[in-house]
């Protein structure tokens, strides 16, 4: 459908639902194409395109809201959401209320410099099957899926506050598993890159060739490596990993929605680390988080969560700012206009510190060196998980033998207070994460050091 | 159906899935309603194939002509594909199993906003101090067709209903963790009471917590957790295509003992404690019964079309599409572990000293093709003389087949577990698992 005619639409789509009953009515509308390559040992069983059009409409009515999705009929659905917000709201105690901003008028436009939907499916196919022929020049690999994709197209927002931005939306994703064999003995190892401020230009950075040997490297240790033993050791956790731990065990625990009902509640301007440990929710170059405004139109805003050690600010949305009664920093996220807006983290990372990593393990008599990641997962109670997919054994002082795969957990009140060191160096890792909805992220930081409270899942 | 007839100017064969969706909830958080949803969404996913060449279509319609454009994309997309070699074609009409005549009824939306309004009454009424962190009453509806140039045309509806609460609560200066349970039913009329029970006894126990020193220890997992933990470490291996890649650690086991012979798993679409029961799978291929462990012994992997014809056998009714990229997968409709004898306070009552698991976290970073697993069991709850005596946080690791080959019982009480994948799973006794304390 042409823009100006759905931008038409949708106004009268406002304006029809605020003469329903509601106080704030929200349309979010996509039309988005997807393209999708997947090679799974040499042959392509998916090259897809995907193309979403619908509409999300949320409604606040008397104090509860209303959400309604739809690709069919834009004026029932916002009949739909104002009736479904008047029907909660007879039920609601604590009338819900949103922290009063400023309406943003912007078109964003997209700052990558090669658009993937200017690069041809010939063009894209090759290069997957290059990355094919690079991984399979390893013996240890059997098996290799490589998962390509990008999107491109227009999401608008229109409130009957006056908010109207229009994104010029792009992102591009290549997801990688490969699974090696040598005898019996099997490892696996994945690896992901993304952006949405980065385009095909991605590649440059990533080659085939670094992709490849990091994930041989990796493969090769899972199947010589050593088993794990299991315990509470001395950990120093590399840049990705220790962006995985700010995610995990903090950063979920820094969304408002959740920080309501975690022990970080009572700890807002408290020391909760030592004091040289800083770790903040913000812009960082090439994140897969960075956007210029959220879903409700906030500009995006740096949120320092840990401020020399201090918990300082947590991220929010409107509703939850109201709640908190700070100001809303940019942090509602829909996976796309069939969920309403929640609050997701964007880029999450531990600040430098001054530490060599040389220095942080020359006192450790045995520990571990945990280096990349496979999935984690947070907890109210602070509990965290990281699964650990490269990581070596620390002894007298040296990095020794690699180890097989692994998982680290911790509750994360107490890890923080046990930070030795922070290093001066930093990287960022990208990732998808999964609260209900599927949202784009980064994470990173500088090497740190938990001489305790880190406990090492292991077989021996 | 037209849209066959249109595709056969692009592709020699075509396949069309179609799928209609609606969605009506109500939820909760901060111990008060707060919000209701609904969704009507459609879509369709063409899959055509020119000279081996695939290519593949997803939009957001249902609609007729928007599906026609979208077969003209996929022809697009099949022209720059490279040949498959071992294409094997769309799969042929099969004898389908009778279809599942219990009526979807959806609720309406004033429905479930009055069930969780009385539901957060009674907590509030029973345990002052519980906090709902959320929870969501709802129905889901969903219509599928899918017609191929083979002469496939096989529709079905699925509906159920649910309840799911979580609840947390403070002690002192820290919090329980979440404490989730949920009830899936054909209709709308769900007894939340038996959720809220179960809910409030753990919420209870959670607030003790206390510290799991044992090294190793008989570990009790619920169904929702041991349905984490197979999903992500062990049903992978059952895949067919890694069966022909070598990459399943149990290519080479058929007929082979690889589990307690306590254990027989089946996929079972048509199962009587089903909540909504398959005829086909997203090929357009009859679902059937397929055995997977019987008294231990593997017998026999999970197909879809492509790689059942590969491997020179035949679909089991086990193809499972990605609505999001069209991908062809394999994957079980309804995995169910069969039954025990003895109820699982009787099993608890027996344990000296051990642990029972609601939810692991991290079971998804289990690695699918070595089946290890190092996930964090929370909340946990500890085991003293039979009787549940507080919670805990403990590291479970070790590798899945290990696991399977220390089951001590299995409950008489399988639960359907829908939020990770469709399953029916008993609560399960692991003996001597290998555990390190997370709690200090």
């Amino acid at each position: 459908m042409k823009k100006t005619v759905v931008l038409m639409d949708i106004h009268e789509a406002v304006k029809y639902g605020e003469k329903l009953g509601g106080d704030y009515v929200e349309i979010r509308y996509e039309n988005i194409q997807r393209g999708h390559v997947e090679l799974k040992d040499g042959v392509f069983h998916t090259l897809a395109e995907r193309h979403s059009e619908g509409y999300g409409v949320r409604v606040l009515a008397r104090g509860a809201w209303g959400f309604s999705t739809t690709n069919l009929n834009l004026r029932r659905a916002v009949e739909e959401a104002v009736n479904l917000a008047i029907s909660s709201s007879r039920a609601v105690r604590e009338k819900i209320e949103l922290y009063e901003t400023k309406p943003s008028k912007d078109r964003v436009k997209s700052p990558m410099k090669i658009r993937p939907e200017n690069i041809g499916y010939e063009e894209k196919t090759e290069h997957v099957l290059e990355l094919e022929k690079e991984l399979k020049k390893n013996p240890l690999v059997k098996s290799t899926q490589i998962k390509y994709e990008d999107a491109h197209g227009t999401k608008l927002l229109v409130t009957n506050e006056g908010t109207e931005i229009e994104w010029d939306y792009n992102h591009i994703l290549q997801y990688v598993w490969v699974t090696g064999k040598e005898g019996d003995v099997m490892g696996a190892a994945r690896h992901m890159i993304g952006g949405v401020d980065k385009g095909w230009e991605l590649f440059e950075e990533f080659t085939n060739e670094i992709i490849s040997k990091r994930l041989h490297k990796q493969l090769d240790n899972q199947i010589h490596g050593v088993p794990v033993k299991r315990g509470e050791f001395p950990i120093v956790a590399g840049p990705i990993i220790v962006g995985i731990i700010a995610h995990e065990a903090l950063g979920h625990l820094a969304e408002a929605d959740l920080t309501i009902n975690s022990p970080f509640r009572d700890m807002i301007g408290k020391q909760i680390a030592p004091e040289f440990v800083n770790m903040s929710d913000r812009i960082v170059p090439g994140g897969f988080g960075n956007n210029l405004y959220d879903d409700e139109g906030t500009p995006v805003k740096d949120v320092h969560i840990i401020e020399k050690g201090v918990l300082k600010e947590i991220m929010l949305n409107r509703e939850y700012a109201k709640k908190w009664n700070m100001e809303p920093n940019g942090h509602a996220h829909a996976e796309d206009y069939s969920n309403p807006p929640i609050i997701r983290m964007r880029n999450t990372v531990f600040e430098k510190g001054d530490h060599t990593l040389e220095e942080m393990i020359e006192d450790i008599k045995f520990g571990y060196y945990m280096v990349d990641f496979r999935g984690g997962q947070a907890e109210l109670n602070s509990s965290f998980q990281v699964g650990v997919q490269e990581g070596y054994v620390i002894e007298n002082g040296e990095i020794k033998e690699p180890i097989k795969d692994t998982s680290i957990s911790g509750i994360a009140i107490e890890a923080l207070k046990n930070i030795e060191a922070v290093g001066r160096d930093f990287d960022i890792e990208y990732g998808i994460c999964g609260k209900g909805q599927s949202a784009f992220v980064s994470s990173g930081g500088p090497h740190m050091k938990f001489p305790r409270s880190i406990v090492v899942g292991g077989e021996k | 159906m037209n849209v066959i007839r249109y595709g056969e100017k692009f592709f020699d064969e075509l396949e069309v899935q179609t799928l209609h969706r609606k969605e009506i909830s109500a939820k909760a958080e901060l111990n008060q309603i707060s919000s209701s949803t609904s969704s009507n969404l459609g879509m369709s996913v063409i899959r055509g194939v020119k000279n081996g060449k695939i290519g593949i279509s997803i939009i957001d319609s249902t609609e007729e002509e928007k599906i026609k454009r979208g077969i003209e994309r996929a022809a697009k997309l099949a022209m720059v594909n490279k040949k498959d070699e071992k294409w094997p074609g769309l799969p042929e009409p099969g004898n389908y199993h009778k279809k599942d005549e219990r009526t979807g009824e959806m609720g309406e939306e004033d429905y479930f906003v009055n069930l969780i309004t009385l539901a957060l009454k009674d907590i509030s009424e029973r345990k002052k101090d519980a906090m709902v962190v959320g929870a969501e009453a709802g129905s889901i509806y969903v219509k599928t067709q899918i017609v191929n140039s083979n002469g496939i045309d096989v529709s079905q509806e699925d509906s159920v209903s649910m309840f799911v609460l979580v609840l947390m609560a403070r002690h002192g200066e820290s919090v329980t963790p979440s404490i989730f349970d949920l009830d899936v039913t054909k209709n709308p009329k769900i007894d939340t009471t038996k959720v809220i029970d179960s809910c409030l006894t753990k919420l209870e126990h959670a607030k003790k917590v206390k510290k799991a020193d044992l090294k190793e220890a008989p570990v009790i997992m619920e169904p929702f957790a041991l349905g984490e933990i197979l999903q992500y470490a062990l049903l992978p291996a059952f895949n067919g295509e890694r069966k022909v890649k070598g990459t399943s650690i149990l290519g080479d086991k058929l007929g082979e003992k690889v589990m307690d012979e306590k254990i027989k798993m089946i996929d079972d679409p048509f199962h009587e404690k089903s909540v909504a029961k398959l005829i086909a799978d997203d090929e357009g291929v009859p679902t059937r019964k397929n055995t997977i462990i019987e008294k231990g012994v593997f017998k026999g992997f999970l197909w879809n079309h492509y790689w059942g014809k590969i491997a020179g056998e035949e679909s089991t009714g086990n193809g499972m599409r990605s609505f999001r990229t069209g991908a062809m997968g394999i994957g079980a409709i309804n995995l169910v572990i069969e039954e025990g004898k003895r109820k699982v306070e009787d099993i608890i009552g027996d344990v000296k000293n051990g642990y029972i698991v609601s939810s692991f976290q991290g079971a998804h970073s289990s690695n699918p093709d070595t089946g290890t697993v190092a996930a964090v069991a929370n909340p946990a709850f500890v085991i003293e003389d039979g009787k549940i005596t507080g919670s805990t946080v403990f590291m479970l690791s070790g590798n899945v087949y290990d696991l399977m080959n220390s089951v001590g019982e299995i409950s008489n009480d399988a639960k359907p577990v829908y939020m990770i994948s469709r399953g029916m799973y008993p609560h399960t006794l692991f003996e001597n698992v290998k555990i390190a304390p997370v709690t200090r």
